[in-house]
């Protein structure tokens, strides 16, 4: 096929891929230049990119609001919840993939449902039972909540990679006088790694972009995670778009990065998960 | 000691089981009958349940013109978002798929709008699109594609094209990479085989491409359906619903039912009624792609 595609198939190929990226990058090339912006020109209506390349926004905005703690936050909260959703997702995970049992298509089937119930529909419920055991307004909150969540995509992807892994060596070390658990640690985990460290990545992202449940349940400042905390720069009658930028992009950059190191085994992992098996 | 192992044999799975079902049935299944629960009792504004009033909260929200608005805006949403974020997602993949110099360069770039949170997807562009300084109006006029600034979100309509905008863009590159991982299992000697046969383009497209990525589509259209419907940062960062609530999709208008107006049991009741929805469309997408797929 592409031997035989002609000169111009190749040019139109080309422009609609350059004005793809163009377009998709568009976004993020106004918030970098928004972001080295000085104040003055922010609502300059002729200039594109900024007369003053004022870098010193982004160590500004370490003072301007306490930004550090949003950082340390978010970091908490999706940190804890990519653990708790792991060492909960793996032993679920390892029984669906090894173990025969009673009720296992229901169970596989209640996973699946638990996707179409979305934090958001669920808020007037969430904040009911946060406040009632006093979970609301605390980062412990956040991470039951976003490990919850996320829990439907660890077994999702976990189960597709222990499925794709023979259980041939985990006999083996069982029959040498392992025990479940360790022959679980000790023969599987280490071969399914790259399945594992996916999931983490996934799940770890999930929460830090997590917004709705935060916004809802988090008051005090020293609570917020980043997606919420870039408020501050939102005021009423006085938007700080340089300092929201520069926010923003600290906030972005990180997990794009991260994104791009997973993202072939995430998708082979989403679509093909549930087929196998 | 035997009947002891078979004991434990058959127990073993739930003990496996055990962290994760209680994680979810103490953080999802509870609040999903919390709000079953709410929206059938009178609430008093400080979030305290009064005792049961029946269907009243559903009545009350059925009486509301901004909710029937609302409804039919997370019809246009979901649809338009989801359909066209498949349509643009398909054809890129399909790009995507073949040899070009560059592939990995674009792969990465539509990563981008996957992986940032969707609230700051949503302020760059509540940004760009202002109508007294947005950056698409300089960059329009120094291009001299316009004269003045145009006033992009001036109407409930534009507002609410303008959020659908948002999400499809940030909603195909899932379809890509999902379509990208199915086409990239096809054999490509299934091509030649028809090309031998004087298969064209459009018939290679439906008799074999189509067919063998349809479980990649059937996957990413029934999470993007879910998410679509659920999807509360960029409405609600863009425009909260305003104008005068024309531009409200479900969540955003139980949202602020409930935690600007205090009406819990309304809110919870909006909640039930996108359940039922979801479920529904849900239900018959998978029931139309299991048929087209026995057809086959």
């Amino acid at each position: 096929m592409a031997a035989k595609r002609k000169g111009w198939q190749k040019v139109a190929l080309y422009v609609f891929v350059i004005f793809l990226c163009i377009v998709i990058l568009y976004p993020y090339f106004v918030m970098f230049i928004t972001a080295l912006k000085d104040k003055s020109e922010m609502y300059a209506i002729d200039l594109i990119l900024p007369e003053v390349w004022r870098w010193s926004n982004f160590a500004e905005i370490w003072d301007a609001a306490p930004v550090l703690q949003y950082f340390i936050n978010s970091m908490l909260i999706a940190g804890g919840a990519t653990i708790l959703a792991i060492l909960c997702g793996i032993p679920a995970a390892y029984a669906l993939s090894r173990m025969k049992f009673k009720g296992k298509g229901i169970f596989m089937g209640a996973v699946i449902m638990s996707q179409m119930f979305s934090p958001v529909v669920l808020l007037v419920g969430i904040y009911k039972m946060m406040v009632n055991i006093s979970l609301n307004n605390s980062i412990l909150g956040l991470i039951l909540l976003n490990a919850a969540f996320n829990q439907a995509f660890a077994i999702w992807l976990l189960r597709g990679t222990f499925v794709s892994i023979s259980p041939e060596m985990e006999q083996a070390a069982k029959i040498d006088g392992c025990g479940t658990v360790k022959a679980l640690i000790k023969v599987l985990l280490p071969v399914a790694a790259p399945g594992i460290i996916t999931t983490l990545i996934f799940v770890f992202i999930n929460s830090w972009n997590e917004y709705t449940i935060a916004l809802t349940l988090i008051s005090t400042d020293a609570f917020k995670p980043i997606t919420v905390g870039i408020n501050v720069f939102y005021g009423f009658n006085f938007i700080q778009w340089q300092y929201l930028f520069a926010t923003s992009l600290c906030a972005t950059i990180p997990v794009v990065v991260l994104f791009l190191l997973i993202e072939k085994h995430l998708v082979a992992g989403l679509t093909s998960g549930g087929v196998k098996g | 000691m035997s009947k002891k192992n078979k004991a434990l044999s058959v127990v073993q799975p739930y003990i496996w089981l055990l962290p994760s079902v209680l994680l979810m049935v103490t953080m999802i299944v509870v609040p999903i009958i919390s709000v079953f629960k709410i929206s059938f009792s009178e609430v008093g504004r400080s979030g305290l349940i009064k005792g049961f009033n029946g269907i009243e909260n559903y009545v009350e929200v059925f009486k509301q013109p901004a909710f029937w608005t609302t409804l039919r805006n997370t019809f246009v949403w979901t649809i338009a978002v989801v359909g066209l974020s498949t349509v643009i997602g398909f054809i890129l993949a399909m790009v995507l798929n073949q040899e070009f110099f560059g592939r990995k360069i674009v792969r990465a770039v539509v990563i981008f709008p996957w992986a940032t949170a969707l609230v700051i997807q949503s302020v760059i562009w509540k940004y760009i699109v202002n109508a007294d300084y947005g950056s698409l109006n300089v960059l329009l006029k120094k291009l001299g594609i316009i004269d003045s600034f145009v006033n992009w979100t001036g109407t409930a309509q534009s507002m609410f094209a303008w959020e659908c905008w948002v999400g499809i863009f940030v909603t195909f590159p899932f379809v890509t990479f999902c379509v990208l991982s199915g086409l990239q299992g096809i054999d490509a000697a299934l091509y030649e085989s028809a090309a031998v046969d004087g298969a064209g383009f459009w018939s290679k497209l439906f008799k074999i491409t189509l067919p063998l990525v349809r479980p990649s589509l059937t996957v990413s259209t029934v999470l993007n359906i879910i998410y679509v419907f659920n999807s509360f940062p960029i409405v609600w960062t863009i425009s909260k619903g305003a104008p005068a609530d024309q531009t409200h999709t479900l969540v955003t208008y139980l949202y602020k039912l409930s935690f600007t107006e205090g009406k819990s049991g309304q809110a919870a009741a909006v909640s039930v009624i996108g359940f039922v929805i979801l479920a529904i469309l849900a239900s018959i997408y998978m029931i139309m792609s299991l048929r087209g797929e026995g057809e086959d």
